[in-house]
């Protein structure tokens, strides 16, 4: 979604279209940026050819002139400079990325400002994603460079140190600014608790199966919808994917499985249940969660069948090619 | 059935010259052996009729390729089903593995000993025993081995000792003593070991001199594929299968000579030919194997020798139940197909199982039921769900009311059957089959709990054939 490449009058109207950040956001920038780039003072912005002349207080009042009021004499302080030429509003208007400039300027200043703040321990710090490169290219409309961006990064990084109950608001803004609409960190899996009898839940999906599997400490028994692993999946494939959060771990013989699968096909509903008994085997061994993640029990696989397409014969197939 | 000789499918009446040949048999057999094809009266086949057909416009855009020559020369009759249905035994490449009991009689008699709480002390319980070589043959004799349990993998033919296989065979020993007729149907899932259950029963009869009987597939009995006749004078009617009798017989003859070579004729029987007295049973049955049509007649008069004053007990066995449990695919005069319980083979052991007919000398009558392409006899499921219900003492399941397709007949012979549900084998059981297969070089792997905890729970909790298809064979 680069709109760097565009044209300085057509930015701001994709950015308005297309950027992630929010719309208010949006706008704001895009006066900010308006008033950055041509201002020299808000009262002259009406006409730029002809700015208002000032003739100054020595000037007497024409008697019995067309105005009732007349010219009144306008105050030194009231009136905005007037500037010869246009200047713009900011010093880096003159660097490559100006927005960026600016950004960075920023954040500097406010990093020198607060630099003597307590901070946290190193991993104690609350866990944030910030904006990615292309979101902040998008935002700014300019061609930022990966390693100029890590830059504000690094100084965000730094901010995000400070000791939470001392944060000042405007550096508390500026993380704001710059984090990202959703926090990953911050979406924790709720671990199904050990029941009464021993047991544990688990979740999962797979294509369009669902699957909920309990698991206890047994002996290796395993029962998918009331059936043995060996009448419910005719594959060995698919058997091997319901135990394998279990067989990957070396458990196979330490738990029973008691598991409901629905919807889907077979392979679908096997996978489904490598994810529930998995996401239930980390609720008794928390410890196990590694292992897991790596045997790919715990990560839910998003493809799903990709839909047909008008002129095809399914998703990709063409019809075959016939003379007349 | 009164005497007529038409056959209804090819319409014709045997010739005079047959009919004056067989006129001793058809003192017995008056009317005419069914025959269930009519090829020598099929009009012939049209060859070689490739030319342009008239008033038939051909297509000119698609031309018809030519096909290509046979070449080689198409496999002989039978030869394609000699091939499918071969057995092999034995694997001169495995390795034989060392101190392997036997199976004879005995082990047999050292399987049943119990300590207090009830538990098998043998030291073959839950392990493997091999076949000897008489028990082997007698059991190739009757086709108890199959093609997909394989026996080619190893040295020789050997056995699972599960515990199941030890209260049969300790029902088997009990039945002898207490000369009483065992009746059972061994159920199970797929691959539970239901056939090889059957085997088990069969070789400790063997061991123990018993005389084997078996029906290794009861499809043959249903399947329309050999002759049938009727029976004279029977209400209801009754049939024979000529041709399948004869060779039965044969394969009883072969399987248990060793036994039958020492019982003699003792009573006298009203045959359709003349026997002579005081031959050996096994010389008897070889009369009933060159005769189709005294077939019948002579295994009725060696089920009578062998119901005689201290003969050894008999087994009966049959695999693939559910075909008998309806009707067959013969058809009467009136075209209705023939019930499958009209047909005296299977009349018999039906007669065994609902308790009709008990053995003298003790005995047992074992079906095992069939989870590959058998047919579905909702009669022998009822049967068997009420069995299995009785013996737990749970409340029996009622018949379905709405239900058209129950058979009174099938459901009368199995009123008060005992019924054997087998299941997976036990972790020890697996693991010391497993052991075995590693001696015999076959499985390629160590065998440890971890392992052997694995294969057992992804076949199912155990269930012995997909054990073996996860462990031995190739995964494609």
């Amino acid at each position: 979604m680069g709109a760097s490449w565009l044209p300085a009058s057509l930015r701001n109207t994709l950015q308005c279209a297309c950027s992630p950040r929010p719309m208010a956001l949006n706008r704001l920038r895009i006066f900010n940026t308006r008033t950055r780039h041509f201002s020299t003072s808000p009262s002259s912005r009406a006409s730029f050819a002809a700015p208002e002349i000032s003739f100054g207080r020595q000037r007497e009042v024409p008697q019995g002139g067309r105005d009732q009021a007349g010219f009144q004499p306008v105050d030194e302080e009231e009136r905005p400079k007037f500037y010869a030429r246009l200047v713009p509003s900011s010093p880096s208007y003159f660097t490559a990325q100006p927005l960026f400039t600016d950004d960075l300027l920023v954040l500097q200043n406010l990093l020198r400002r607060y630099s003597t703040l307590p901070v946290v321990k190193p991993g104690e710090q609350p866990r944030m994603s910030w904006r990615s490169l292309t979101e902040y290219r998008d935002q700014v409309g300019e061609a930022v460079k990966s390693s100029k961006y890590q830059k504000i990064v690094q100084i965000l990084n730094r901010l995000n140190y400070i000791h939470p109950s001392l944060m000042p608001p405007e550096v508390r803004a500026a993380i704001n600014e710059y984090k990202r609409d959703i926090n990953a960190f911050q979406n924790i899996a709720k671990v199904s608790p050990v029941d009464r009898l021993g047991r544990t839940l688990g979740a999962g999906r797979r294509k369009a199966a669902t699957a909920r599997a309990w698991v206890v400490e047994g002996t290796g028994e395993v029962l998918v919808n009331g059936k043995t692993l060996a009448e419910a999946f005719g594959r060995v494939h698919d058997r091997e994917s319901v135990v394998w959060a279990l067989k990957s771990t070396g458990r196979i013989d330490k738990y029973n499985v008691w598991a409901l699968s629905m919807g889907g096909g077979t392979t679908g509903q096997a996978e489904a249940l490598t994810l529930a008994v998995g996401k239930a085997l980390m609720a008794h061994e928390p410890a196990l969660k590694p292992a897991l993640r790596r045997a790919g029990c715990l990560t839910r696989n998003p493809k799903r069948v990709e839909r047909k397409k008008p002129g095809h014969v399914k998703a990709r197939k063409m019809p075959a090619w016939v003379k007349r | 059935m009164s005497t007529s000789t038409t056959c209804w499918k090819c319409l014709s009446r045997p010739s005079l010259l047959s009919s004056q040949l067989s006129s001793r048999i058809a003192q017995v057999t008056v009317s005419a052996p069914f025959s269930s094809t009519a090829t020598s009266l099929a009009p012939p086949l049209i060859r070689g009729n490739n030319g342009p057909q008239k008033g038939v416009k051909g297509t000119t855009a698609i031309k018809k390729k030519n096909r290509p020559q046979q070449t080689g020369k198409p496999p002989m009759p039978g030869e394609r089903k000699a091939l499918r249905k071969r057995v092999v035994l034995s694997n001169t490449n495995a390795i034989e593995v060392q101190d392997l009991v036997d199976l004879n009689q005995e082990t047999v008699d050292g399987l049943l000993k119990e300590n207090a709480s009830g538990e098998y002390t043998s030291p073959v319980a839950g392990k493997v025993v091999g076949l000897p070589g008489t028990t082997v043959d007698s059991l190739r004799a009757i086709e108890s081995f199959k093609t997909s349990q394989g026996w080619g993998l190893f040295r020789r033919p050997s056995l699972l000792v599960r515990k199941e296989a030890i209260d049969l065979t300790k029902s088997l020993v009990s039945a002898a003593k207490d000369q009483i007729t065992q009746r059972l149907i061994i159920d199970g899932a797929r691959g539970t070991g239901k056939s090889l259950m059957l085997l088990h029963a069969q070789a400790a009869a063997f061991a123990q001199g018993w005389v084997v009987i078996n029906i290794p597939e009861a499809r043959e009995l249903v399947s329309a594929t050999s002759d049938y006749a009727p029976i004279p004078d029977t209400m209801p009617q009754l049939w024979t299968q000529p041709t399948f009798t004869s060779s039965w017989l044969e394969k009883i003859q072969k399987a248990n000579k060793t036994q039958l070579d020492t019982l003699k004729m003792t009573k006298k029987h009203n045959l359709p030919i003349e026997v002579p007295s005081e031959i050996s049973l096994s010389r008897f049955l070889e009369i009933g194997v060159s005769d189709t049509d005294v077939a019948w007649p002579i295994f009725q008069a060696f089920w009578d020798e062998m119901n005689a004053k201290d003969r050894p007990p008999m087994l009966l066995t049959m695999d693939s139940t559910s075909y008998v449990m309806g009707m067959t695919e013969y058809r009467d005069k009136a075209i209705n197909f023939i019930h499958s319980h009209d047909f005296v083979i299977t009349k018999l052991f039906m007669d065994l199982f609902s308790g009709a007919i008990k053995m003298n000398n003790g005995g047992a009558v074992i079906a095992a039921t069939s989870r590959s392409n058998s047919p579905t006899s909702i009669s022998m499921d009822l049967a068997i769900m009420q069995a299995l219900q009785r013996q737990a003492g749970e409340k029996l399941t009622r018949r379905n009311p709405f239900e058209r397709k129950y058979d009174e007949r099938v459901d009368s012979a199995l009123r008060d059957i005992t019924v054997m549900e087998l299941s997976g084998v036990s972790k020890a059981e697996a693991r010391s089959l497993m052991e075995y297969w590693a001696a015999s070089g076959v499985l390629r792997q160590r065998v440890d709990e971890q392992i052997v905890a694995e294969k057992w729970a992804l076949a199912g909790n155990g269930v012995i054939g997909e054990i073996k298809r996860n462990a031995l064979n190739m995964r494609i």
